[in-house]
């Protein structure tokens, strides 16, 4: 179970990177993830982005997003990679595993809740949080919807 | 000079801490108790990738918005905190801005 990590690997290429040249790094990344009994997951190209500050003399980059899930080895190989690759201008790899699990560990918590506080008959929506000084409007809007 | 001022600073800070114990809350002006806008809007994950969405949290110097302020609770601040460190280095929000 937690021997299959999932990353993201988000990379920024140079904004005069040709089409030719963006697809063909893509399909470098998806035979190095292949090559390591990697899964390739989904790839999203953001296209064209004006970024924050400027990355050596560019302004702007072409973002594209690879999920997958491999091994540290993998990603090691493809930090190499890219690292070396002159037009990908800013390379990150993030493990998103872990903090995916959390968040549907938390979320199914607070489905069951919710579940059974619906067969008890209780009012849906934590314990009150707002006792003392009822000035309420504004966080009561999440919790009286449902009864 | 320099000793009277500090046996008074130190006496005036004892006050202070007092009279903030005893009338803090209901003392004249009317705070709005703050809330967190992640766990009334159920957020479990905050993505890095949503620079919109991490935009309010960095004003104008694009300095993290510290949660006395913002009011996000301790545990989404330490998300955010990291969601906005990742952006950064993929240049999706800037690490100061003049």
């Amino acid at each position: 179970m937690s021997d299959v990590r999932k990353y993201e690997l988000v990379y920024i290429l140079s904004p005069d990177a040709t089409e030719p040249q963006i697809t063909e790094l893509h399909t470098q990344v998806e035979s190095i993830i292949a090559r390591y009994q990697g899964e390739f997951i989904k790839t999203e190209n953001w296209g064209r982005r004006r970024m924050a500050f400027r990355i050596g003399k560019h302004r702007e980059g072409t973002y594209v997003l690879e999920v997958f899930t491999g091994t540290g080895e993998l990603t090691k190989e493809l930090d190499r990679r890219l690292k070396v690759i002159d037009h990908v201008i800013r390379h990150l790899i993030v493990r998103v595993d872990e903090e995916l699990r959390v968040a549907e560990r938390v979320r199914a918590r607070r489905q069951a809740d919710v579940d059974r506080r619906i067969a008890k008959g209780l009012p849906v929506g934590g314990p009150s949080r707002r006792s003392r000084d009822d000035d309420g409007d504004s966080d009561s809007g999440g919790e009286t919807e449902v009864r | 000079m320099a000793d009277g001022r500090r046996s008074g600073g130190g006496g005036r800070g004892r006050g202070e801490k007092k009279d903030g114990e005893k009338g803090g809350p209901r003392r004249g002006m009317f705070r709005r108790k703050k809330i967190c806008k992640f766990c009334t809007e159920k957020v479990d994950y905050i993505d890095y990738k949503d620079a919109k969405m991490l935009l309010p949290f960095v004003p104008e110097r694009a300095k993290i918005l510290p949660r006395r302020i913002s009011g996000v609770c301790a545990m989404h601040q330490r998300k955010l905190q990291t969601a906005i460190k990742r952006a950064r280095q993929l240049a999706l929000l800037p690490y100061a801005t003049d």
